[in-house]
């Protein structure tokens, strides 16, 4: 049972970055329709700015809480330049393409990014030094302890998920957003503007994207594989359901608890392997009995 | 799709559907067919250092070739985007490899009591004396990977579009990163890569062990598959396809069984992958889960992108392209390797970024594909000097 209880809880923290990501990633589908490939690249590029920026920051500040908050605020910044870029540069042309070259192009874009990640950065895992957050296990009753890490990333995450959605509910920009997302004709006779709208769901999806990576990073260290991130997206969100919010959030919580439970009970049935697998398997399982996931939108497709 | 010169009339349905129409195209064939036989593989005649290198290019182009030919079959005819297409590459690359390490194996076997390993020790040894295990492997490789496709083209029943990329993508996962890496790499005690020794690879009396004999049996390869490609796709399997792939829901009223012919396009995509997985094994004498990793599945993916979805000499211009302008970018990269040595050690993550810079301008810029140009070209000269 203590075995259990300490999979749950630290899944569900693992899981708060995956809904991190997710919803990033849902708001791009929602607002543009583009179903991004890319988003590993993404949290890879902003695990590194923000790495980079904290060993800059760190030696003259002194302190490693503030120079990390610095760090991350620099992340966002750079990350939401980079998200305007991309989406101007690239998908700003794809608007009516097929789905497939839309798709392909955002793995094009990540092949891009990574390459250019690793020519910048090189393949070598790096970590945070001095460390932002103790490694010293938080007990929490019993014997069921919590990383610090693990803790201060579920934190931030929630943080910025109600951040994020209270940005959609309240916000004139993300009202437009959802407008938008709903009924693009309508929200464009109403005078948003799709432009900016796509525009700022990429923003924001490089902004989200840049801080699941560095979370993540801060737990493992930040190398290539970082980017594995950007694939257990896609089972959390096809869990959730392709245009739903809390189904994005729901999707990546449950994602990341069933990733631990594989790893703690199935691992020793094989000889490895099963951590990264276990959500793919689980996700064709998922398409084969309920594909539009828990609270997607089923479409109906007449010729 | 190119125009026949005036006063050409066909007479015949049989004339109507011929490959090669007019005499000028089969000349072209002709000279074609000189060059790959005869140029390129004896080119180190003419130049000893080149000839060799090129060759070598040549049998990675042939190897793209065969892969891609699987992926334009399913994304450009059916429609069914997969993006894990090296699970089924790897699953034909380990299945030969297993046949030819054991077979011989088996055939060496004596006073076997259990009656059907009996048989099989038999079959082995009339296989390995008439040097029909290799050909037996191409043909079994190609089975089970088609099979293994079908089992992961399933979910294509009920789901289309982006969901059934999600399934291709798992498929790349659980089969290369999770089944061949733990467990069928583990087969005989043997760690990461099986190697072959190289007279296995015999084709009766022939044994297929130098660069131009890999390269020959390439050509002979892509030969064969894209003339069952072509042929399938005038056939009706292939008319099915391209009804599908144009409206699935309106191919289903007008009485095609669309979820067999996708099973069916899986399967065949997955037998080309196979036998493609089968030449990488015969050009390197050695397989590795790290030959196919998810890069692959997606750039034979760009491949067809940049040579153009839904044309068979597409596949072959753009594994043309990628090869050939990859290549050069390392020759074009030498020079500034003095200046900025980084160049050159990362040469690898530049080829990565290059590879999506290119695919994405392409989708952008060009998006019919390197095949559209071409058909402009002809068309340009097929009308000149009056053109418009």
């Amino acid at each position: 049972m203590e075995v259990f209880l300490n999979l749950v809880i630290s899944g569900i923290m693992v899981g708060s970055i995956y809904a991190l990501v997710a919803l990033g990633w849902v708001l791009i589908y929602k607002c543009s329709g583009v179903l991004n490939l890319a988003m590993g690249e993404l949290t890879l590029i902003g695990a590194y700015v923000c790495l980079s920026l904290y060993t800059w920051f760190v030696r003259p500040i002194g302190q490693p809480t503030l120079a990390f908050l610095l760090a991350l605020a620099g992340t966002l910044v750079i990350g939401a330049c980079l998200g305007l870029l991309t989406e101007r540069f690239f998908l700003r042309r794809m608007i009516g393409e097929p789905v497939l070259s839309v798709i392909m192009v955002t793995v094009g874009l990540s092949f891009f990014f990574k390459g250019v990640v690793e020519f910048i950065w090189g393949t070598d895992t790096r970590v945070f030094t001095p460390e932002v957050f103790s490694k010293k296990p938080i007990p929490l009753m019993g014997n069921i302890y919590l990383d610090s890490v693990y803790l201060w990333s579920f934190v931030a995450s929630i943080i910025l998920l109600i951040v994020f959605v209270s940005f959609f509910k309240y916000t004139r920009w993300g009202l437009a957003m959802q407008a938008t997302a709903d009924d693009e004709m309508a929200a464009l006779s109403l005078g948003v503007s799709a432009k900016f709208v796509y525009a700022l769901a990429w923003a924001i999806a490089f902004m989200a994207a840049g801080v699941g990576g560095t979370l993540l990073g801060n737990v493992n260290g930040i190398n290539i594989s970082v980017g594995y991130l950007g694939l257990l997206v896609l089972p959390a969100v096809v869990l959730g359901g392709l245009n739903s919010v809390p189904g994005a959030i729901v999707g990546g919580i449950i994602i990341g608890v069933l990733q631990n439970l594989a790893d703690g009970y199935l691992s020793q049935f094989t000889p490895g392997g099963v951590k990264e697998v276990a959500p793919l398997a689980f996700m064709v399982i998922l398409l084969l009995f309920k594909p539009y996931g828990l609270w997607g939108w089923e479409r109906i497709e007449r010729v | 799709m190119s125009w026949l010169p005036c006063g050409i009339y066909h007479e015949h349905y049989r004339q109507d559907h011929a490959w090669w129409q007019t005499p000028f195209v089969r000349g072209k064939m002709l000279f074609l067919g000189l060059g790959i036989f005869v140029l390129l593989p004896f080119f180190d005649l003419i130049s000893p250092d080149f000839g060799p290198y090129l060759l070598n290019v040549l049998v990675i182009l042939l190897y793209t070739i065969l892969a891609a030919m699987g992926v334009q079959l399913l994304i450009g005819f059916c429609g069914q985007v997969t993006l894990g297409h090296a699970a089924f590459v790897a699953v034909g690359a380990y299945t030969a490899a297993l046949v030819l390490m054991h077979g011989p194996e088996l055939a060496r076997m004596t006073e076997v009591s259990n009656p059907l390993l009996a048989l099989l020790v038999g079959i082995c040894k009339l296989g390995v004396k008439a040097g029909l295990l290799y050909p037996a492997a191409i043909i079994l490789a190609g089975l089970t990977a088609g099979l293994w496709c079908v089992l992961f083209g399933l979910p294509s029943a009920k789901v289309k579009g982006f969901y059934l990329i999600m399934t291709t993508i798992a498929a790349q996962w659980i089969t290369v990163e999770f089944f061949i890496t733990q467990y069928v790499s583990q087969i005989g005690g043997r760690a990461q890569a099986f190697s072959i020794m190289p007279d296995n690879f015999a084709i009766g009396p022939l044994v297929i062990d130098s660069d131009k004999k890999v390269y020959f049996l390439g050509v002979v390869l892509v030969l064969l598959l894209t003339a069952a490609m072509a042929n399938l796709l005038r056939s009706k399997p292939g008319r099915a396809w391209i009804a599908i792939r144009d409206n699935d829901i309106a191919a289903e009223a007008m009485g095609v069984n669309i979820v067999t012919y996708k099973l069916l396009a899986f399967f065949v995509a997955g037998a080309m992958g196979g036998v493609a997985g089968v030449y990488w094994l015969n050009y390197n004498y050695i397989v590795s889960p790290e030959h196919f990793q998810w890069f692959w599945s997606l750039w034979w993916v760009g491949v067809i992108l940049i040579g153009g979805v839904g044309s068979i000499h597409g596949t072959i211009f753009g594994s043309m392209f990628m090869v050939f302008v990859l290549e050069g970018l390392k020759f074009a990269l030498i020079p500034l390797g003095d200046v900025f040595p980084q160049l050159l050690d990362r040469f690898l993550f530049i080829k990565e970024a290059v590879f999506g810079l290119a695919i994405a301008l392409f989708l952008i810029y060009e998006p019919n594909g390197l095949a559209y140009r071409w058909w402009q070209l002809k068309n340009y000269f097929n009308l000149w000097p009056f053109s418009y």
